[in-house]
């Protein structure tokens, strides 16, 4: 059962941090709530407090600004989805947030929520991941960005003080020759936990070298991952079927992998193998050619 | 009647758009005034003694009305034999303590109530009862359970039912084989996850007779509840409600017994409601099986012995286990004409959760063995899987493996030849991606078993303008169950459809209709309500008769109105007759008792003797992508073909086949109640996976109407068969496709790997 709590309901971001900042650390945001609700109701915690961020006007919207692409902290996958920049610019978050959950949740769930929970297989993590995303952090005295690759420290556990706020999550824009595959594993089509997802992102030259690689996995260690061996591999190479292979194996190799009801250690280290090498041979050679 | 107006036409039900909507009230959607708010307290260890209830802490919150304990109630116990209104049996062993006091058997088993002003405050109190536990070792494996030394559940042994059957002569019928295919199969614990969790509200009327209003398909559990507490059967009166689903999950008791007790203790309305990780924990599973199962078969084809071990896991309490466990006994050779057959089934008690009813109660399990078995000496001879089959099919007139003769049609050939053709072209492998398909026969009973001495009853009459009222007491979980009987009544009577009002049932009003459980209600109070009805029929037409001048047989009833049939010209509104037979006085309505067939219990040492009124016959076939690599399965196309007898309403046939067949891919491919250690380890419906509308193709439904079932107009039973050969047919195009066995369910990403030899 839904335990008692204290909502309060902010209407701009100064009034928000202040009130975390008074509240912290006792005190937890919530935007959309399809991770908050059903912790509280299954008592992982029991906040006093929570603080509605979903409706503050200076989190919204997802804009091009210096370079970069910022999605605001309260934006939803169902945002995401209909984004025109988003579909420009980096479709792989379209895909990634087309396979989390279910239209319902969708409509609440938000990327900043999605990483603020820090789940091990957060579907938004690894393309934000691979993309070089950064997470802005403000609170009442200041503001920070934090690499997104160092914002998870263990299970649900993040950099992010009690009194901050996701505020927007940034990247710059890929360059034109920058592809990026999602994938994701797992025991059901919709409303289904990962049993591994990744996102591979290769930026190519004119030439079809590899200029920059990402690799990036989910569910598959405490926190997401990148998998950076694997990645130098591909830099500066032409795709080849090799490297591509090594790559994939590297990527296997780079999971730290435990049993659970979902998959084996085992299973979730051999399935990362093969969708790594899967989706950078279709990066490589088109879809459907494994 | 040959030419049906009603009957055989896809009509929308009654209860849809309400239901689509949202404005169906449900047994959780019932409040009363000053109701209070029930709650359970359950066990967290799955073997334990209890050493010590101390409930005073609890009493003492403020807001708290009523805390019971066993001690409280007289240590009362349930008696949990076959549910219904005839054919009852005590069975001492199988009773059940409504609250557990000295020892818990598994975990989730209930040890107290709480009735208070709020839900929170009832949380609240659970807490501050303090129960001292004493973790006793468990069992939790059948086999384990069996062996000298065991944990003993109850005493005096784990054994909770054995059955047999003895027929032909089973050496003679191996040695005359020219081949043993001899394998073991195991299936999973399985969770109804119905859309409504169990659901109530009771109070004690101002005849302090105890109301429940509750989600439930036995009405006929308020003789339980009376028994339970020791008052007369006609102190309890159940009012039904439409169910959220059922699938054989209420078809034991849930919350009636707590709730009686609670608004006994009160005197005030109670609700209790589950959450659904309640649900999940509370209430029963369908039953693993361990099948070990020989066919002996000749190069040619025909089987000459077939023997099935079946070991059931029955849980912490009998339930339905026994019934359960004959079920799979009965069906356990398929659908095919074997002369020598030995099958040997126990169902074992573990302190895992109890096990009981679910669509298919046993018939689905060992379909699950034979079909595979069946596709295995397919693959052993070099022949068609559909050639085997056919060479042993059973056909009517033949004996099943009990010695039942079968008198209905046997449209096995053709169910298996029109689903295997709805598949169309092959799709063809892709790299890793290998496809193929598979397909599964069945036969599954509808009805319950002869010495039970089924009865439905049904109340139909006619008011002035000419409209109808159906009174039965027949829950509807979903089936459409009322909308049937609506169909029939309007088919005899001649009357518009949508003139005829069915009541939702109530012991109080609404004559006893039995369980709606075994797929008996259209067989059952289909028939009732045919008897009923064709009763003021005839009296129609005698009055009508008279004043046409005409014999009765020359008249007839249609579209509200009576007519000559070779000259419709000349008819008289219904309303006017009806006012005629109302102002002689000549009866309008009649409560009609419909009766399966009676039989006495089959022998116990050979399993011979008539064992169901009568069984339905069909196929499943479905094609698969299986992911060599990752070992995901993509269900590419499916297509179910079952002989219906007569599809009352197609509409509802294709959704109960439809909904059958995704909770068949769900049974084959995903739903799996992990229980380590008698501990559920996927509580929620977040690990607990059932398919999605996204996760599989709609399969297409090939409807044969033999019209040769003992329901009404032919008739036979669909609910649960529509389930039972799915999961086998998946298994047998997984298999189709990696070349490799399947065994076991559900057929996970991780199982084909292992099948592949890759893990
Ligand atoms: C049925 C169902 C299916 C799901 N399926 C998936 C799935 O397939 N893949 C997946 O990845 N997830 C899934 N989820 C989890 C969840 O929907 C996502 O993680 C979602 O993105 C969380 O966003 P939210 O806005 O609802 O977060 P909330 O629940 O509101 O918050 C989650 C966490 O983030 C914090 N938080 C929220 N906003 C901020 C902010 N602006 N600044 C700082 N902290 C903040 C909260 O304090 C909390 O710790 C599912 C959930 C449900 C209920």
């Amino acid at each position: 059962m839904l335990p008692e709590f204290e909502l309060l309901m902010p209407r701009t971001l100064p009034e928000a941090l202040e009130m975390l900042a008074q509240r912290a650390p006792d005190v937890m945001p919530i935007a959309g709530g399809t991770n908050v609700i059903p912790d509280l109701r299954g008592g992982r915690y029991r906040p006093a407090c929570l603080v509605n961020v979903a409706s503050l006007p200076e989190l919204r919207g997802i804009r091009q600004e210096d370079g970069f692409l910022v999605i605001g902290g309260s934006v939803t996958m169902a945002e995401v989805l209909e984004d025109p920049i988003v579909a420009q610019f980096a479709p792989v978050l379209q895909e990634a947030a087309k396979m989390l959950a279910s239209p319902l949740v969708r409509n609440r769930a938000t990327v900043a929520g999605n990483l603020a929970n820090a789940s091990p297989a957060a579907d938004m993590a690894p393309p934000l991941l691979a993309l070089d995303a950064e997470v802005e952090l403000a609170s009442r005295e200041s503001i920070r960005r934090v690499p997104l690759k160092d914002f998870f420290v263990h299970v649900r556990q993040t950099v992010r003080q009690p009194q901050e706020l996701v505020t927007a999550i940034r990247f710059p824009l890929p360059p034109p020759g920058s592809r990026a595959r999602f994938f994701k594993v797992a025991l059901r089509k919709a409303d289904a936990i990962a049993v591994v997802n990744g996102t591979v992102r290769v930026d190519l030259t004119e030439n079809g070298r590899c200029q920059a690689a990402r690799i990036a996995l989910g569910a598959v260690a405490p926190t997401p991952l990148r998998a950076y061996e694997a990645e130098h591999v591909l830099e500066s190479q032409p795709l080849t079927p090799k490297d591509i292979a090594e790559a994939a194996r590297l990527a296997g190799e780079a999971t730290r992998t435990i049993d659970d009801i979902r998959g084996s250690a085992a299973y979730r280290r051999m399935v990362t193998e093969v969708m790594v090498r899967r989706t950078l041979g279709e990066i490589a050679y088109g879809e459907g050619e494994n | 009647m040959a030419n049906f107006k009603v009957i055989g036409r896809p009509i929308r039900r009654f209860d849809a758009l309400s239901k689509a909507v949202g404005a169906t009230i449900y047994a959780d959607d019932y409040k009363m005034p000053g109701m209070l708010h029930g709650k359970v307290l359950r066990s967290p260890y799955p073997s334990a003694r209890i050493v010590r209830i101390d409930p005073r802490r609890a009493r003492a919150l403020p807001g708290v009305v009523c805390v019971l304990t066993a001690a409280d109630i007289g240590y009362a116990k349930m008696v949990a034999d076959i549910p219904g209104q005839t054919g009852q049996r005590e069975r001492p062993q199988s009773e059940t303590p409504v609250l557990a006091w000295d020892r818990v058997r598994y975990k989730g088993e209930a040890v107290a109530l709480v009735a208070a002003e709020t839900e929170e405050i009832a949380e609240r109190a659970l807490e501050l009862i303090d129960v001292e536990y004493e973790p006793l070792p468990g069992v939790f494996d059948p086999l384990e359970a069996m062996k000298p030394g065991a944990p003993i559940v109850f005493e005096p042994d784990n054994i909770v039912a054995r059955w047999r059957i003895r027929k032909g002569d089973i050496e003679a019928g191996f040695a005359a084989a020219d081949l043993i295919i001899e394998n073991t199969y195991r299936v999973p614990f399985v969770e109804h996850a119905y859309l409504e969790p169990e659901a109530g509200v009771a109070w004690v009327d101002e005849r302090g007779v105890i109301n429940i209003r509750v989600s439930t398909q036995v009405m006929e559990h308020f003789r339980t509840v009376a028994r339970t507490l020791g008052i007369p059967q006609n102190r309890v009166r159940i009012q039904g409600a439409f169910a959220g689903g059922g699938f054989g999950g209420k078809e034991d008791i849930t919350v009636e017994v707590f709730l009686a007790l609670l608004a006994l203790h009160t005197r005030r309305p109670v609700r209790l409601a589950y959450t659904r990780e309640e649900s999940i924990l509370a209430h029963s599973k369908r039953h693993p099986f361990i099948m070990r199962y020989r066919i002996g078969v000749k190069r040619n084809g025909r089987i000459t012995a077939l023997q099935a071990d079946l070991i059931a896991d029955s849980g912490a309490y009998p339930y339905l286990s026994p019934y359960v466990s004959l079920y799979a006994t009965v069906m356990a050779t398929g659908p095919y004409r074997i002369d020598n057959v030995w099958v040997d089934t126990v169902a074992v008690a573990t302190n895992n959760p109890f096990t009981s009813a679910f669509r298919g109660f046993g018939g689905p399990q060992p379909c699950f063995a034979y079909e595979r078995q069946m596709d295995d000496i397919a693959r052993a001879l070099g022949m068609d899987p559909l050639e085997v089959r056919q060479i042993n099919y059973l056909r009517t007139g033949d004996t099943t493996a009990t010695g039942q003769v079968i008198q209905s049609a046997v449209l096995l050939e053709e169910s298996a030849r029109r689903a295997l053709e709805a598949l169309g072209e092959r799709t063809p492998d892709h790299g890793p991606i290998q496809v193929g398909r598979g397909f599964a026969s069945y036969f599954q009973s509808y009805g319950r078993l002869m010495w039970l001495h089924d009865t439905s009853q049904a109340w139909v009459g006619l008011e002035l303008d000419g409209t109808v009222v159906i009174r039965c007491g027949a829950p509807d979980p979903g089936g459409g169950q009322l909308s049937s009987l609506c169909q029939i009544a309007s088919e005899v009577l001649g009357v518009p459809l949508e003139n005829v009002v069915a009541y939702t049932p109530d012991t109080a009003l609404t004559p006893l209709a039995g369980t709606t459980t075994a797929t008996r209600q259209l067989y059952m109070s289909g028939n009732a309500v045919l008897q009923a009805a064709t009763s003021i029929r005839k009296t129609l037409l005698e009055r009508a008769s008279k004043y046409f001048e005409e014999d009765p047989d020359d008249l007839d009833l249609a579209d509200g109105r009576v007519f000559i049939k070779r000259d419709p010209d000349r008819s008289m509104p219904l309303p006017d007759l009806v006012r005629i037979c109302a102002a002689e006085g000549l009866p309008l309505a009649h409560l009609a008792l419909f009766k399966a067939p009676f039989r006495d219990p089959i022998d116990p040492e050979t399993g011979q003797g008539d064992v169901f009124p009568d069984f339905t016959f069909g196929a499943f076939a479905v094609e698969v992508a299986v992911d060599t690599e990752t070992g995901q399965i993509e269900v590419l196309k499916s297509a179910a073909c079952h002989d219906v007898g007569r599809a009352i309403n197609p509409a509802a046939v294709i959704g109960q086949i439809q909904g059958g067949s995704h909770q068949g891919l769900g049974y084959a491919l995903m739903e799996n109640l992990i229980v380590e250690n008698g501990e559920i380890r996927t509580p929620s419906l977040s690990e607990y996976l059932i398919p999605t509308s996204v996760d599989y193709p709609t399969t297409q439904v090939i409807l044969l109407e033999s019209g040769t079932g003992v329901g009404p107009f032919g008739a036979k039973g669909i609910g649960e068969p529509a389930l039972t050969p799915v999961a086998p047919a998946v298994a047998n195009a997984v298999v189709d496709a990696i070349g490799k066995p399947i065994r076991e369910l559900p057929i996970t990403p991780e199982l084909v790997l292992r099948a592949l030899g890759k893990r």
